[in-house]
Formats: structure tokens, C-alpha cells, sequence
């Protein structure tokens, strides 16, 4: 009777748990909804072709648009991966691939943890006083606030994202391929490159493309550093516009015309980040599938 | 994927065994080999140097932060961390004796000038509650949905488009969060939950301090109910909950799913419910979940501009979830770009400092924490 | 999309290149206060309609951030809602080598949220202070009800709204607040940013609008453009001449004008708030531009030339502006003081020649 009750129990509680496990997923998945609805029902209605081809116009009435915003974030998260990737992931690299030096990986590891939980304002602080205030004080003035600077900034907070997801993947490459490349009389460098990252392409390209998302999606390190522009502009030698800053500007302005493009900005935010995300899981899979051909 | 200390075996698992050994035989093979030479250690060289780069990032990150907090570091050194005053304007008022008369001179009041004061103890506070609430509203609901689906997801041939929209909330920017905590959430809180928690708790002796505050205002203090808002410490852990779950949830499904199938296996022909494998599951990548949940934390307590929406921004230590407070990082956020004067502007540097200090500690601790529990128990 | 994505093409082109020149066109940027930066924007669109040579950017990132990139000299001009204290003249190098001017007024207005009060409620200093101190603490206290006899005021708690982030917003309400009871100067005290005893917070003008519109019985201070921007219902106040005048352009422009004797030198500033005058509207202040008396932030001549002629634009036909975007415009003695100060301008030394 007693062990019956036991055994009832125990199924019990396990379907109980299975429910709340669903729900736990389900309630992540709502909640995800819930904001994304919101912000496409506020900001649909103000989209429109101009939007995405025109530039701000300082008058109220007939704001303009925010092509300026769009390109300026592209380049912005263009140029901080050109920073950011390859350093990124050559420290990954170095932690994952040469343990013999575990003096230097063990503590670096650690730093790079630090560095992801820095507040991004602090960032830009930093930008501010590394990289605005020299170059200013190096050109005379002709560049300060800059694309440069942003991007660097945001290279600062994509390099530890970058190092660590690198090397958390390169360490589900099994030891054995190294092994047989090198066996095979590779070096090292081959190893790497042939082997080893290859073997980890669809996580590491993961990473990079979450990294970008990041970025693109970071309002505070800017601030300082690229500080915006409601020109067009395709030359980071100048003040640089970004969607987030605009969006910032607009959402905390007066004007309820101006609110509506905020809405709108982050709307096509959204969609850019979107489109990322979906192509992470196009590669992903598409070289899991490539990887289990192979 | 994200990165995580805790979810990757240790530094031995994987690597190299033992440089290859070759001995040249011909002239053109040994080209070879030296090119190869050459090629590894460009390579070494060019990995140390990025490795390197990010000492150097956080050297400077740390050697700006107090070269411009110096003057607050000056001046008011380790009492920062514990002093729960923080007024950025100068105070003019008159002198009043033990009476609490006016002190005359001439006919004239004696007037006195408070200085600004700064003291970072009721943001750490801020921070410490709302990051503690976040997890404990969060970490429930990641680890289940992580077992969800490592578990049932594929089966169901859901467990991609899931993932992927957990990622995908993962990169909401955080100002998308906050406008809809603005506009949703603050409202929802004020008009309906807020209310209804008042009437659950209100009538339970002991919990009085929940929804009501002394206030000293013109030197009288009087008792009040706590306004409910919506912009308090409860709805911003809420809305710290919500931006985490993302990255517990995919870094916890990560780690459950690099348990070896056979400790499921082995459980369930032990006869285990489902559950008890799943328990089972947990238990052995617990070093792992631990790391999940520090990387939230780290989160958390970095969060700016969503949690500045809706904390309310207000200095002050209140035992009440209900009441208004701060974080360190909205305390940046709200006060950084107006604060022209030198002291109150370190004084803000300073409590970056400590936000990185903190980060720099925890870091620390979970590294211990998640080392020795593998070291213990002896696997890999 | 496709042609979007050639446009990116190109730039990614541009900037390998490293394309730094724009052909004879100049450019420009200010940074500072965030409370003029929709009237900045306005100017800088308009000016460069009768002047496409020149490109002028003004972007709001507070007036602690304008005034550290001016003195930093990161931009060409700063911005800023409070004048610079003596600390920040000094870092700049002295009165001598300083411009500051007012190129616009804002006004701070009681807005409230009591649905089935339609007219306009009259408030006085000495009303908001009680307020602010929790000494009323009910709409339908004698003292409100004294003021607005007509007006049926409901028994809804009374819930004070105030700004969390500094703001020079707050620093007028404070200052004028200030000017009407000394025991608000003693316990809270005037500043970009102060320490409410109680009621609740909202950061910017749309964190303090959203807090009102969402409490029953709210009262809080914001920025009279944004008040007007966004339907939201205001108070007028009683002035120094005890009249009650509702914020407008012309009751603001009234205000700066009475303080205009103050206006002398370079380093231009006066306090508008509780200002003498039947029609001045009492919580006014003006907002500022600085910039560097010899321009020795500006590379070249042609810079200095447009970046002045801008300014001096702003002060004249600029003007015109400022009431269409809900801000104040400057009455002539100020305009004039203004002028003056700019008439002190030189580029590192040499005059800048007038542009037309």
C-alpha cells in the first residue's frame, strides 16, 4: 500500500515537474511575445518608405526619416567587427589552443569574464577619454567625436564576448583531430586553421553574429564616442549617427511626430537583429548538416 | 552560445599532447619545416598578442576609472562604501539650537552650507536586492525551460525554432525593454498587481513595512503608505528577470546538454521517473548551471538603461520591494551626462569603480566555487 | 532595400579609401543640453537652407557632457541650461578667453493630472512648496481651493512628481522654489539635481510625463514644450507682481527681458526666474551657448567664419524660430547683449570677416 503510495508520488511530483518545465519554456516564449508585439504595434503604423530613405529634417511637423541612422549602425557594427573578430578570436585561440601556458590563459580567461559585465557606459566613458580627447588634442580638433571612436568602443565590448565563445567552442573539437592532423605531419598553424576551426565554424560564427547583435543593440558607449549625427554620413572620421542614439534622441524628446520614428527605429532595429539571428541559425545548421555529411 | 567558465572541461582536456617531432631529412623538407616554423610561431605570437590586449583593456579600463574618481577617492576614501547619503547640491540653511531655535546674530539667522555629499551604500544595496530578486525570479523558470528543451523540445521538433526565439530575445536591445517597461509593465504594476498584492499582504501582521515608510520631512516625520507606482524595486528586478532569462536559459540548455545520455540512460533503467532523471541531469552539470547563473548576475548587475525606466531612481535604502531605489548602474545613467561639478562626477566614476570591483570579486568567488567542486569531486 | 545596400557598399568603399574631404564644405558639431537640442536641430536645418556650404550638427547629450567637450574642445561649441560656474571658467582659461551667451528661453510648468478640472488651476510658489513638502497633501485643500474658487477640486490625494536625472529643468523649479520659501532652501536646496523627501520619480521629461499621466492626482514640473507637445494639462502661476500669467512665448520672452540689465561683458548670464513685471511668467531661465572667445578649437578660417555666422543667424533671424517650437524667443535688449558678446569673437587673434 505504502510503496503503491510511494510509487504514486513519484509520478506525481515527475508530471507535476514536466508541466512547469513546459510552462517555464511556454512563459519565456509569451513573455518574448508579449514585447515584441508591443513594439511592432507601436511602431508599425509610423513606418514607412521614407522612413528608410530620408533624413532628419529638424522640423517637427515633417521629421524625415532615418536612413542615416541605418547605414550609420551598419558601417558602425561593420567596422567594430573588423576591430573585434579577429582579435577576438585569435585570443580565443590562444586560451582554447595552448594550454602549455596556462600561467597566462588561466588569468586572461578570467579577465575576459570581467570585461563582459562592464556596464557599457563605463565603456564610453573610457572611449571618451582614450580615444576622443588624444585624437582631438593630436588633430587640433578636426577629429574628435568619431565613427573611429565608436566602433572602438563597441570593439571593447564585443572582444571578450568574441575570445570566450571562440574558445568554448574550439574545446568541443575533439582532441583526436588535432592528434591525427598533427600525425599527419601538420603544424600547428594547419592544425588551427584546417582542422580546428573549421570543426567549429557553425559555434563560432554563432558567437560572432550574437556579439554583433549586442553591439548593434547599445545606446551608452556611443554617447561619448561617435556622439550621432543627423547628417548622412559614410566618413568615420566624423560624428557618427547610430539607430539607438537616434531612437534615444527621439524617444526622450517632446515631440509625440518624433516619439513615433523612435517607435519605428526600433521596429527596424529589431528586424536587422532579426535578420542576424536567423542567419546564425542558417549557418549553424546548414554546417552541422555539412560537418555530419563529412 | 555564450561564453561560460563553468561549462568547459578543464584546460587539459583538450590540446596538444606533444609538439610533432620531426628530423629533416633534405634540404627542400627542411624549408618546409622552417616555413612551418615560422607560420606557428606568427600565429602563436599574433594569439598572444590578442590575448594579451585584453589584459591591457582592463588595465586601462581600471587606470582611467581612477585617475578621474581620484578626487572622490580623496576625499572620502573607504567611508564611500557605507555612507547612505548622496545629494549633489549644496544646502544653505539656518543654524537652529539644541532647542531647535533659530541661532541670531545681528538679527540675522546664522546660515550654514552642507556641502554635497556622496556615499555609495544605498546603491550597492540597490544593485545587491535587485540582482538577488532578478535570480530569484528568473533562475526557476531558465533551468526549467532549459529542461524543457534538452528534454522534450526534441521530440517535439520544437526545440529549434524555441532556441531560437530565446535567443532571439537575448538580442532585444535593452532600450526596447525599456519602453515597453515604461509603458506596459509600470502601468500593469500600478493598476492592478501593486493593489492586489496590497490586499493579499497587507492584512498579515509583520509584513507592515512592506507598504508603509517614515518619512522626515522639515523636521517632522511622519508615517505613510508607500504610493504604488509601478517604479520600484519589484517591477525593476522584474524587468532584470526578464532581460536574463534569455542567457541562463541557452547557456543551462547548453550545459544539460553536454551531459554524457548515458547518466540519463543509466537512471532511467535504475527505474527513475522522469523527473528524478532530470534531477539526476541537474545534479551532474551543477558546476556548469552555477556558471549560467553568476553570467546573469554579471548581467544583472550591469543593466542600465531598462531597469532606469522603471527602479525610481531613488537614493535611499527601504526594506520595502515596493518603495523606489537605485543601482549603480542607473545611478550613472540618470546623473552622468549633468554632472558638471568635479566631486559629484568622480564620485559617479567611483561607483564604477566599485560596479567593476564587484564584478572583478565575483568573478573570483565563482571561479572558486565552480574549481573546487570539480576538483572535489574528482571526474574528468 | 537594394538601393540602401549599394549606398552601404559604397561607404564600406569611402572608408577604405579614407575619404576625409567633402569638397569646400564645412563642417561643424555642438554638444550639450538636451533642453534646446529640438530648437537646435530646427536652426541648424534652417540655417543650412540659405547656406549649403555649411554643416552644422548639434546633438544632446546633456549639459555636463557640452560643457566637458567644450572645455575638452572635442566640439566647436557647447551647450548648456546653467550657466558655467567659476570652476569651469577657470578650466577654460579664464573670462578672458570665454563667450557664453543665452540664445533661447524655456519655461517649467506645474503639470497635473485631475480629469474634470478643465480650466487652468492658479498655483503660487508658496502652494508648490507646501506640496513638495508634504505639508498638502489633498486637492481639495483650503489653501488649492483658495486659489481656484471656481474650481471644484476632488478629495484625491495629492502624488508629487519630480526628475531623477539632473536636469536644468530641476535646477529652475529649485531655483524658483528657492526664491519663495527659505525653508525649501534649507531642507532641499537648489541644484541640477536634489534630494525629494518624497513622492516619486521619473527620469527626463517623458518619465515624469508618463508618472503624472498614470497617477490619479499627480502634480509634477516639466518643460513647458513638452507640456504643449503633448496635450498635457498645466497651471499658471502667481508672478512677483502677484498677477497669475500661464507660460507662453510671450510671458517667457517678458521674463528674460527684465533681467536684460544684467547681461554685460563676455561671459554673459542672468537668473530670469521670479522675475519683475505684470506679464512675466515667473519659473523662465534662460539656456546657453559657449564657446571659445579666440576659437582656438577651430582649425580653420572658414570654420570660425561659418560657425559665427551661425550664431549670429540664430540671434536674428533664428529668433523666429524659437515661439514656432514652443520655446521663448530672445526680446531685442537681449538679443543686442548677445550680439555684443559675439562681437568679441576673434579666430586666435584675427577678426573673422562677416559673412553674408
Amino acid at each position: 500500500m505504502s510503496r503503491s503510495f510511494a510509487e504514486f508520488r513519484r509520478r506525481t511530483i515527475s508530471s507535476i515537474m514536466f508541466a512547469l518545465c513546459a510552462g517555464g519554456a511556454s512563459l519565456i516564449i509569451a513573455i518574448l511575445l508579449l514585447v515584441i508585439g508591443y513594439l511592432v504595434w507601436i511602431g508599425v503604423s509610423s513606418l514607412s518608405w521614407d522612413f528608410l530613405t530620408t533624413v532628419p529634417t529638424g522640423d517637427v511637423a515633417n521629421p524625415g526619416g532615418m536612413r542615416h541612422a541605418i547605414d550609420g549602425t551598419i558601417i558602425l557594427v561593420a567596422l567594430a567587427s573588423a576591430i573585434g573578430v579577429p582579435i577576438g578570436v585569435l585570443a580565443g585561440i590562444y586560451l582554447a589552443e595552448y594550454p602549455g601556458e596556462h600561467v597566462a590563459t588561466g588569468p586572461l580567461r578570467f579577465l575576459a569574464d570581467v570585461l563582459t559585465g562592464v556596464p557599457s557606459i563605463v565603456v564610453g566613458i573610457l572611449g571618451y577619454e582614450l580615444v576622443v580627447v588624444p585624437v582631438s588634442r593630436w588633430t587640433h580638433g578636426s577629429v574628435s567625436f568619431s565613427g573611429y571612436a565608436g566602433a572602438a568602443a563597441l570593439a571593447f565590448i564585443m572582444i571578450p564576448i568574441v575570445a570566450r565563445t571562440t574558445e568554448e567552442m574550439l574545446r568541443l573539437v575533439p582532441r583526436s583531430y588535432r592528434e591525427g592532423s598533427l600525425a599527419l605531419g601538420a603544424t600547428r598553424a594547419q592544425t588551427i586553421f584546417r582542422v580546428v576551426l573549421p570543426g567549429a565554424f557553425g559555434g563560432v560564427a554563432t558567437g560572432i553574429m550574437l556579439a554583433m547583435g549586442r553591439i548593434a543593440g547599445e545606446t551608452a558607449p556611443l554617447l561619448f564616442t561617435a556622439l550621432g549625427s543627423r547628417l548622412l554620413t559614410h566618413n568615420p572620421a566624423e560624428p557618427f549617427p547610430s539607430l539607438t542614439l537616434q531612437i534615444y534622441t527621439y524617444a526622450t524628446g517632446p515631440y509625440p511626430e518624433q516619439k513615433r520614428l523612435a517607435w519605428a527605429g526600433i521596429l527596424v532595429l529589431l528586424a536587422m537583429l532579426f535578420v542576424v539571428n536567423l542567419s546564425i541559425r542558417i549557418v549553424a545548421s546548414r554546417h552541422a548538416r555539412m560537418r555530419m555529411g563529412a | 552560445m555564450t561564453p561560460t567558465s563553468a561549462a568547459s572541461p578543464p584546460a587539459h582536456a583538450s590540446g596538444w599532447s606533444r609538439e610533432p617531432t620531426q628530423s629533416p631529412r633534405s634540404k627542400s623538407e627542411a624549408g618546409v619545416i622552417r616555413r612551418a616554423r615560422i607560420g606557428d610561431a606568427v600565429l602563436g605570437w599574433a594569439c598572444r598578442l590578442s590575448a594579451a590586449l585584453i589584459a591591457l583593456m582592463l588595465v586601462s579600463l581600471i587606470a582611467v576609472l581612477v585617475h578621474s574618481a581620484w578626487p572622490a577617492m580623496r576625499e572620502f576614501g573607504v567611508g564611500f562604501l557605507i555612507s547612505s547619503e548622496w545629494r549633489a547640491n549644496e544646502i544653505e540653511r539656518p543654524v537652529r539650537d539644541a532647542a531647535g531655535q533659530l541661532m541670531l546674530r545681528d538679527g540675522e539667522a546664522v546660515m550654514e552650507i552642507l556641502p554635497p555629499a556622496f556615499g555609495a551604500l544605498p546603491v550597492i544595496w540597490g544593485t545587491a536586492v535587485s540582482s538577488f530578486l532578478a535570480l530569484v525570479i528568473a533562475v526557476p523558470i531558465s533551468l526549467s525551460a532549459a529542461v524543457f528543451l534538452v528534454r522534450v523540445a526534441p521530440r517535439l521538433r520544437i526545440a529549434g525554432a524555441a532556441s531560437f526565439l530565446i535567443e532571439f530575445l537575448a538580442a532585444v536591445p535593452s532600450l526596447a525593454f525599456g519602453v515597453w517597461a515604461l509603458f506596459v509593465l509600470a502601468p500593469l504594476f500600478q493598476k492592478y498587481v501593486g493593489p492586489w498584492l496590497h490586499r493579499i499582504f497587507e492584512p498579515i501582521p509583520g509584513l507592515r513595512w512592506m507598504f508603509y515608510e517614515s518619512v522626515t520631512v522639515a523636521g517632522r516625520t511622519i508615517e505613510r503608505p508607500i504610493p504604488l507606482t509601478g517604479r520600484d524595486l519589484f517591477t525593476g528586478s522584474l524587468i532584470l528577470a526578464i532581460m536574463i532569462l534569455p542567457i541562463v536559459t541557452s547557456v543551462s540548455r547548453d550545459v544539460l546538454r553536454a551531459v554524457p545520455r548515458t547518466q540519463i540512460e543509466g537512471t532511467l533503467a535504475l527505474g527513475a521517473t522522469w523527473w528524478q532523471s532530470c534531477v539526476a541531469m541537474l545534479r551532474y552539470g551543477r558546476s556548469g548551471l552555477l556558471g549560467a547563473i553568476m553570467l546573469g548576475l554579471a548581467r544583472a548587475a550591469g543593466e542600465t538603461m531598462a531597469v532606469t525606466m522603471v527602479i525610481g531612481n531613488n537614493n535611499q535604502i527601504s526594506p520595502s520591494p515596493f518603495a523606489p531605489a537605485q543601482t549603480m548602474a542607473s545611478l550613472l545613467a540618470n546623473e552622468f551626462a549633468e554632472a558638471t561639478e568635479g566631486l559629484h562626477r568622480a564620485s559617479l566614476l567611483y561607483v564604477a569603480l566599485i560596479l567593476l570591483t564587484m564584478s572583478l570579486m565575483f568573478n573570483v568567488v565563482a571561479r572558486r566555487l565552480v574549481v573546487g567542486r570539480i576538483a572535489s569531486s574528482g571526474s574528468h | 532595400m537594394r538601393q540602401r545596400l549599394n549606398g552601404t557598399l559604397a561607404s564600406l568603399a569611402v572608408l577604405t579609401i579614407g575619404c576625409g574631404a567633402f569638397g569646400g564644405e564645412v563642417r561643424l558639431s555642438g554638444a550639450g543640453a538636451t533642453f534646446p537640442a529640438p530648437l537646435y536641430t530646427r536652426w541648424v536645418s534652417e540655417y543650412e537652407k540659405g547656406h549649403p556650404s555649411v554643416r552644422i550638427d548639434y546633438r544632446s547629450i546633456g549639459s555636463g557632457g557640452g560643457v566637458k567637450a567644450i572645455a575638452d574642445k572635442t566640439v566647436a561649441f557647447g551647450a548648456t541650461d546653467a550657466p558655467l560656474s567659476e570652476k569651469e571658467i577657470a578650466a577654460m582659461g579664464g573670462t578672458d578667453s570665454v563667450v557664453q551667451f543665452p540664445a533661447a528661453l524655456g519655461a517649467v510648468v506645474p503639470a497635473y493630472n485631475l480629469p474634470g478640472v478643465d480650466k487652468p488651476l492658479q498655483f503660487t510658489g508658496a502652494v508648490l512648496v507646501d506640496i513638495y513638502l508634504g505639508r498638502i497633501s489633498s486637492w481639495d485643500d483650503p489653501k488649492l481651493q483658495k486659489l481656484n474658487p471656481d474650481a471644484k477640486l476632488p478629495k484625491t490625494p495629492i502624488t508629487p512628481v519630480f526628475r531623477t536625472d539632473g536636469s536644468g529643468t530641476t535646477h529652475v523649479f529649485t531655483s524658483y522654489l528657492g526664491t519663495q520659501s527659505s525653508e525649501f532652501k534649507g531642507e532641499i536646496g537648489v541644484g541640477k539635481q536634489v534630494k525629494w523627501p518624497l513622492g516619486q520619480g521619473g527620469k527626463g521629461n517623458e518619465g515624469v510625463a508618463a508618472a503624472i499621466q498614470q497617477t490619479l492626482g499627480a502634480i509634477g514640473y516639466i518643460e513647458h514644450n513638452y507640456a504643449i507637445a503633448n496635450k498635457i494639462a498645466f497651471g499658471a502661476m502667481q508672478n512677483k507682481a502677484g498677477k497669475f500669467v500661464l507660460a507662453s512665448p510671450e510671458s517667457v520672452s517678458a521674463a528674460g527681458d527684465a533681467t536684460s540689465s544684467e547681461l554685460k561683458g563676455n561671459v554673459l548670464r542672468a537668473d530670469a526666474w521670479n522675475a519683475p513685471g505684470d506679464d512675466a511668467y515667473p519659473i523662465s531661465a534662460f539656456t546657453y551657448i559657449v564657446m571659445y572667445k579666440q576659437l582656438e578649437n577651430i582649425n580653420s578660417e572658414a570654420e570660425a567664419a561659418a560657425l559665427l555666422g551661425y550664431q549670429r543667424w540664430t540671434l536674428g533671424p533664428g529668433q523666429k524660430f524659437s515661439a514656432q517650437m514652443h520655446y521663448a524667443p530672445l526680446g531685442e535688449k537681449v538679443q543686442a547683449a548677445a550680439l555684443a558678446a559675439l562681437g568679441a569673437v576673434t579666430h586666435k587673434g584675427k577678426a573673422i570677416p562677416v559673412q553674408p
